[in-house]
Formats: C-alpha cells, structure tokens, sequence
C-alpha cells in the first residue's frame, strides 16, 4: 500500500485521484482554501487541514515518514516550488510529482528536487497535434490503454531466483502463453533508456530488470504470478 | 429593324463561349488580381513604361533616332490597345441592351434604342473620367506630335506604375483615405496663398529693388517661402513686406507640420491593413493548412510541432500581445475574433483549411467558434478544448470531431506516473517520439502483397518490428478474440499467426522509424510491380 499526499485540489488533482486503485494507495488530499478543502471531503476523499508553510505541519501529515509520493498541484509554481523544496529537505527519497504553469518554472521545480513535471498545456498541445498527424494510433491509446478498455500497459520487475533470470528474451514467448505484447526492458541500475525488445532477442535477463508488458489485465496478473513463483518452470 | 439586330448580337454575344472565354481572360489578364497571369502582364508593362521614359531621355540629346521612334510607336499600341480593351471590359454594353430589352418586352413599352445608348454611353464616360483611365490617358495623347507641347506629359507615364504594382496603389489608398484632412488643408493653404502673394504685391510692387514686378512673381515668392526653401532670389524690401513673410513662416510652419502628421498617420493606418491583407494573401497560396484559434500555452506548443513539421498553420487570436508574439516566431497570425464568420471566411475555412483548432482558455468561446465553423465547412475537421467536464458535450453538440481535456489528460497522466513510472515513461516516450522507437500504422491496400496474408507470414522479427494489433473495420475478423472497440473500427490486440490480414485493415507496429518505413516502401514497391505484368 503507497500512500499520497496530495496538495491542491482542483480538476486536475480530482482526475489524478479517481484515476488511481483505491485499494493500492492510501490519498490525502491537502488545500489551504477552506472551500477547496471542503469540497475535497464532499467528495469522498481524506483531507488534512495543514499550513503546507510550516514544515512540522508537514512532518505531522507523514512527509518524511510513511508518505511514498507527493503530488503538488497547487494552481501557482511558486507555492509548488516552495512545497517541493520543503518536502525534499524533508524526505531525500519522495516521489515528487509536480504540475507546472509556466515553462518557465520547470526548470526550478527540477531544481528543487521535482522527480516528474506535468505540463498540461504541453501535454494538451502535443496530445492535439498526434490527433492531427496519427489521429489513428492516437484513438487507439486513447480508447484503450488510457481508456475503459481493459488494455493495459504494466511493468514486471524480475525478482531473485526468479525463473526467468539468465532466460534469452526469445524465450518468453510472451505472445503466445500469455496473450501479452513484451514492449521493451530497462534495468534501473544500467541506465533509464527502454531497451526495445526487438533488437535485443539473444539478451539474457538479469535480477532487476523491468520488463514493460501491454495487455489485458487478467493476463497481466496471471504473468506476475508466475515471475514471482520460484518453481514455475517454461 | 435596326434594333431587331442589335438585340439579337447581343443574345448572340451573352450565349457566345468564346465571347465569354475571351473576356474572362482579358479580366484575368488585367483585373484580376488573384490571377499569375495579372502578375506577368503588370511586369511587362512596368518594364515597357521604364524603357519609354529612357527612349524620351535619349531623344531630348538625340533629335530624330529612328529606332526610338519604332519603338515609341510600339510602346503606343501597347497602351492604345490595353485602353481600349479595359474599356471593353468596363462596360458590358450587350448585357445592358439585353436588361432594356427585357424590361421593355415584360413592360410591354416600345425598346428604346436611344435610351440604351445614353445608359452604355453613360457607363463608357464613367470609365473615361474614373482616375485610372485618365491617367492612361495622360500616357497616350502625348505621343501625337503635333502636341508636342503635351511631350513633356510623357513623363506622365510613370504614373501608370500606379495600375502595376500593389504598394504604390495602396500609397494612393493612404491619401485617399485621409481626403477630408487633405482638403482641409488645401483650403487653408490657397487662402493663405491668396492672402501672403497680394499683400506682398501690395507692399513690393512699388518698392526699389525688390523683385516682384507681377502678381506671378509674389506667387512664385509666396510658395518658395511657404515651402521654407526660400531661395532667397526675392527678398522682401518694406518693412510690411518683412511684416507679412515673418506671418507666413509662422503660418507656413503650421501647415507643414500638419501635412506631415496627416501622412504619416495615413501610413500608419494604412500599413496595418497590408500586413493583415498579406497573411491573406499569404494564405491564399496554401491548399492544405490548420486553423488555430487561440494562442495560449497549448497553441503555442502545437504551433512548435507543426512549424518543426513545415505544416502550414494559420493562428487567430484576440489579444494583440499573443500576435506579435506569433509573428516573432514567424508564423502567419490574424489579430481577430475568431468567432466571427467573416475572419474565419477570410481565413480560408472553405477553401484551403484541413482542420480548425478552438483552443481558448474559455469554453463559451470554443463552443461558439466550434458551432460556428460547423455552421461554415461540413466536413472540416474540429478539435475542441474542453477547460470544465461539464462541457465536453455541449463541444461534441456543437460539431467538434474531438474534445480535449487538459486538466484531466494531465491528471491521468500523473496517476499513470505514480502508478507504473517505468512502463509510463516508456510509452509516452514512444508515443511522443522522444525516442528513436515509433509507433506507426501500416495500411493494407487494395492488391498490397500484404492482402490476403497471414501474420505469421509477414516476417516481422527478422525485420526488427512489433506488431501490437491491427485496425479493422472489416465484419471478417470478427470472430477473433481480444478484440477491442475503437470508434467504428475494432482493434484486434495481439493477433494469432494464423489471422488474416484483408485490405483496408492497418497494422499497428513499434520499431525504429526507418525499419517502419522500409517495410511499408517495400510493400509498396511488392504492390507496384506486381501490376505490371497485367
């Protein structure tokens, strides 16, 4: 169970919130304005009534304890920048995501220790022209992997003593036993970049490796199962 | 008897093709400024107009050269001809006849043939003394040597650059508009003319040594002081003669200094416009290109990717600070309310605009340009940007093809972040080609070797790519699991080797963007050449 903190509420921080499993985070949800706050609670949500100024306030709701990530999506850069900043003297290892207005003030969210921006005009406006220039593809994502359909996009992690470790990607055959599309590997430790399946048939798969798989659901949960369980042979 | 005839010529004339395919390409030739033809005409004449000037300076040295003759002769043609022929398509004297003629038989009154001539003749004069004609004039009659005297007006000529070329007519427009100011002044000035050369006539006629013996010369005196050029060959010698040239430098100053404010304020106006009409224009010469009304964040970052693409895009906007901005990064920017009919008109929404983009930050605009251009272009295709939930449907009401949420997009995105950062990254990083890896889709095409084959057949790994599924809206493929509705096309996830593939399906492939390319080129190619034994 992760739990989030979530400061700011508005359109933006209530679709990132429904959007997530309920049974996999714990959210709190954190505004200043009082109107805010209680529209917040109205909705359903746990809410804290804190000054995100003060840090004792914020070691109060957990941030530097039990609190994995932190979304700061108050409507000013300036107030995320200071939250940011706070949260990350705080807590060295939070999963800072923050949403910026100006383009400016991404560069000073990185800067305070920010580990994902969100740009929502950038996002609109790159989202708008893939409409106009692969308005095919661009429907099928948005009706499937971020849409109702049960098509997901998931990342497996490659335990100790899993029995895939030291198996040749060709091996998987992922398509076939699982009903799964093997997208790509990435190995934290090595590097961020997505090694693309295709050109890496004869690699052998090591312990942390994250393989990054798209399909149904049931398929992925069942795919996880079987990484996980030491005995399960190909 | 005679007006029977001349009834019927023009009944000939209105059904005559080649009459009207004649006229329509003398109207291209010299009126219609949208035309090339205009263009090249305009360029011919500017240069015959500049040689004409050059043959009258050779002949002021050179009395009687006979090749300057020749060619004066010819230049004359030229004009008398292009004289005549807009004269020609000035008035349209067949279809006045034809118009009298009908409303005589429906009135049931004698035809008047005098009566339709007055009207023709009356249009006729109208082109004679419309400026244009005039100074086309002023270009001809020279040329007839026993008005010798008029050789100077040759000079004249140049004024008929006027016709040729856009920016000195637009000069003229300036003036034009600024006539009530310039008359203005020109009233006030001839007084003050008036006034200043009578009373130094008065003062200087009989005084010793001055040099105005007429009243010509106190003009002449008058206009070199008012001017402030002030030769200084006529100087005034009475005390009331330097009494009235200090009041006309002082009064002279004033005219001046208004003169000058009324051009330059004419210009300024003026220059506003011809920018405006060059987006226009600009425009005009594009056949495929997008509308973008608002310039915000979110246009600004589409403007980027479509300018990095050299698609042509066209951005409208209220706020005049967001135009410049637009025209500092070079591209074509209107400063209009784009949910005004006439701009998006202007705009080229029926003629040349693919796609029209209503991304304001404020919904009650988006969904009127959205309505609006429905209203306009059927088939246009309209993205709209919704800031509130509750009005994505009013959007989709009123004819948008697609509606975006930036808010919630963002929302989602971030939940995704929180949820699967690694996978996350990955696909977003393919879906916005950030990464060398692309997402692209393949068509089958009618008699593509790819028709009619199965997937396992297709060789994909060898060739480096992955296919993730294929769009279809083929009934056939029904019958295949994981499949997955996407509009009015189905998408069939992860396909058995054994599915296959019809024309008009589209594969879904991930690879590097030139493996992609290379196998669609190669079933192009397969397509193409298959063909040709037939």
């Amino acid at each position: 169970m992760k739990t989030i903190a979530v400061f700011g509420y508005n359109r933006l921080s209530f679709e990132a919130i429904s959007r997530l499993d309920k049974e996999l985070f714990q959210i709190t949800v954190i505004d200043h304005d009082p109107a805010k706050a209680t529209l917040a609670r109205e909705n359903g949500f746990e809410t804290a009534n804190i000054d995100f100024r003060s840090d004792d306030d914020l070691k109060l709701i957990g941030i530097g304890a039990h609190i994995d990530t932190l979304f700061c999506f108050f409507d000013t850069d300036s107030e995320n920048v200071f939250l940011t900043l706070s949260a990350r003297a705080l807590d060295k290892e939070l999963n800072i995501v923050a949403i910026v207005d100006s383009p400016e003030s991404a560069e000073k969210l990185l800067a305070a220790g920010a580990n994902k921006i969100i740009d929502p005009y950038e996002i609109c406006g790159r989202k708008i022209h893939d409409m106009l220039k692969r308005p095919d593809i661009h429907d099928l994502f948005d009706h499937t992997v971020f849409g109702r359909h049960d098509l997901h996009l998931a990342e497996v992690a490659i335990p100790e003593n899993s029995y895939l470790e030291n198996a040749h990607v060709a091996q998987l055959q992922l398509s076939s036993q699982y009903n799964l599309i093997l997208i790509g590997i990435v190995n934290k430790q090595v590097s961020e970049q997505l090694h693309f399946v295709v050109e890496e048939f004869d690699r052998r798969l090591s312990v942390g490796d994250i393989l990054v798989i798209l399909g149904p659901s049931r398929e992925i949960r069942a795919f996880k199962k079987d990484v996980e369980n030491e005995f399960c042979k190909i | 008897m005679l007006a029977k005839l001349i009834v019927y010529c023009a009944y000939y004339l209105k059904s005559a093709d080649w009459y009207r395919s004649a006229k329509l390409f003398f109207y291209d030739l010299l009126e219609n400024s949208h035309s090339r033809k205009k263009k090249y005409f305009d360029a011919t004449m500017i240069g015959l107009l500049i040689l004409s000037v050059i043959f009258l300076i050779y002949d002021i040295e050179h009395e009687d050269s006979k090749m300057g003759g020749y060619f004066e002769l010819a230049i004359l043609m030229v004009f008398i001809v292009e004289y005549c022929l807009r004269g020609w398509i000035y008035s349209d004297t067949y279809k006045v006849i034809i118009e009298e003629y009908e409303k005589a038989l429906y009135l049931n009154l004698d035809f008047n043939l005098l009566g339709v001539f007055r009207k023709a003749f009356v249009r006729d004069i109208e082109y004679i003394t419309s400026p244009f004609a005039i100074i086309d004039i002023l270009a001809i009659l020279p040329s007839y040597r026993p008005l010798a005297i008029l050789r100077i007006f040759i000079i004249f000529r140049l004024f008929k650059l006027f016709r040729y070329s856009n920016s000195a007519k637009l000069f003229a427009d300036a003036l034009a508009s600024k006539r009530f100011e310039l008359m203005t002044l020109l009233i006030f000035t001839c007084f003050l003319v008036f006034i200043a050369s009578v009373s130094i006539y008065m003062f200087e006629y009989q005084a010793l040594g001055s040099g105005i013996h007429n009243l010509f010369d106190a003009f002449y005196w008058t206009i070199v002081t008012l001017a402030t050029v002030g030769f200084g060959d006529i100087t005034p010698q009475t005390t009331g003669g330097r009494w009235v040239t200090i009041f006309l430098i002082l009064a002279s100053l004033g005219v001046l200094s208004f003169f000058t404010s009324i051009l330059i304020a004419a210009f300024s106006e003026k220059m506003l416009s011809m920018r405006e009409s060059r987006t226009y224009a600009e425009l005009e010469r594009y056949d495929s290109f997008i509308i973008i009304c608002g310039f915000g964040r979110v246009g600004q970052e589409i403007a980027r990717h479509l300018h990095g693409e050299r698609q042509k895009f066209v951005i409208i906007d209220r706020v005049p600070a967001r135009v410049v901005l637009a025209k500092q990064r070079g591209y074509l920017a209107i400063e209009s309310d784009a949910s005004n009919n006439e701009v998006l008109l202007n705009a080229g929404i029926c003629r040349g605009a693919t796609a029209i983009l209503c991304i304001t930050g404020d919904d009650v605009i988006n969904v009127y340009i959205t309505l609006t251009s429905r209203h306009l272009n059927k088939n246009l295709r309209i993205i709209s940007r919704a800031n509130r939930h509750d009005n994505v449907n009013k959007l989709y009401q009123a004819g948008a093809d697609n509606v975006i949420r930036p808010f919630e997009i963002a929302g989602l995105l971030a939940a995704e972040f929180v949820g699967q950062p690694v996978a996350f990254e990955a696909i977003s990083g393919i879906l916005h080609n950030q990464t060398e890896i692309v997402m692209e889709s393949v068509l089958v095409s009618e008699k593509s070797p790819l028709d009619n084959q199965q997937i396992g057949q297709l060789d994909l790994q060898q060739r480096k790519l992955t296919l993730l599924g294929v769009i279809s809206d083929n009934p056939i493929h029904l019958k295949h699991k994981n499949k997955y509705q996407v509009k009015q096309q189905h998408f069939y996830f992860n396909p058995e080797a054994d599915f296959i593939l019809r024309h008009g399906d589209m594969l879904v492939l991930l690879g590097r963007k030139y493996g992609i390319d290379h196998f669609r080129d190669q079933v192009e190619q397969r397509r193409l050449f298959s063909r040709k034994p037939k």
